[in-house]
């Protein structure tokens, strides 16, 4: 970890803990994400983060997800995380299903 | 495009443009990017205009089209406006898929093109690549 830049350090741990806590439970993520299944695990293909000239991180995340008993799917989110009083918070956030993608 | 957001049509015009661009003439693509621009590449990290343009030139791929399956837009507290593109590729060369550059792919996560918020989703296997 000591020979990441610090943009992959914050980005990778905002994204392990997001979906630990949003597999666990996703009460504490908000009320924005009152979303309609009980369970929902998600596991992560690959990440990326950069540096913004704004100071911000800019990461995406390329994974796939189960919801109860339904199949895996596939799925792609990006995140702009900022730093405000001290803390990292998530100021957008945009998630996509890789369904329907048949061109 | 009267009723909506700036961010969105900025955003969407951008998308158009970059993809034009990128299919008919990629060495064009410098016009968009400046020295603090980053780009990651299928996991490959380049930084400035020159790196990122260099890169994009290097790409083993004389021609590509880009479908947009789905496109969104916000913008940041900082005024800036964030893009996510979902896309397919299509009309690629298919020596980029023989078994040798398969291998390469397999082994640096290289040549699917991908650009910052892309990922070639047949390698999306939910496990880490060797």
């Amino acid at each position: 970890m000591v020979d990441q830049p610090l943009w992959e350090q914050i980005g990778s741990s905002f994204v392990q803990h997001y979906y630990q806590l949003f597999d666990s439970d996703r009460s504490q993520l908000g009320t924005i994400y009152s979303l309609p299944f009980p369970k929902i695990v998600h596991s992560i293909t690959v990440q990326d983060h950069q540096p913004t000239p704004d100071c911000n991180i800019l990461s995406m995340v390329v994974g796939q997800l189960k919801v109860d008993d339904d199949p895996v799917m596939g799925f792609h989110q990006s995140f702009l995380l900022k730093n405000i009083n001290s803390a990292w918070v998530c100021t957008n956030d945009m998630f996509r299903l890789a369904i329907h993608n048949f061109g | 495009m009267v009723d909506q957001p700036l961010w969105e049509q900025i955003g969407s015009s951008f998308v158009q443009h970059y993809y034009q661009l990128f299919d008919s003439d990629r060495s064009q693509l410098g016009t968009i990017y400046i020295d603090e621009s980053c780009l990651t590449w299928e996991g490959q990290q380049f930084q400035g205009k020159k790196a990122i343009v260099g890169k994009l030139n290097s790409l083993p791929f004389p021609k590509i089209v880009h479908s947009i399956t789905v496109q969104d837009h916000q913008p940041t507290p900082d005024c800036n406006i964030l893009s996510m593109v979902v896309g397919q590729l299509k009309k690629f060369n298919r020596n980029i898929w023989e078994p040798k550059e398969e291998q390469s792919i397999l082994d640096s996560r290289s040549g699917a093109c991908v650009k910052q918020k892309k990922r070639a989703p047949q390698y999306n296997f939910g496990c880490r690549l060797a």
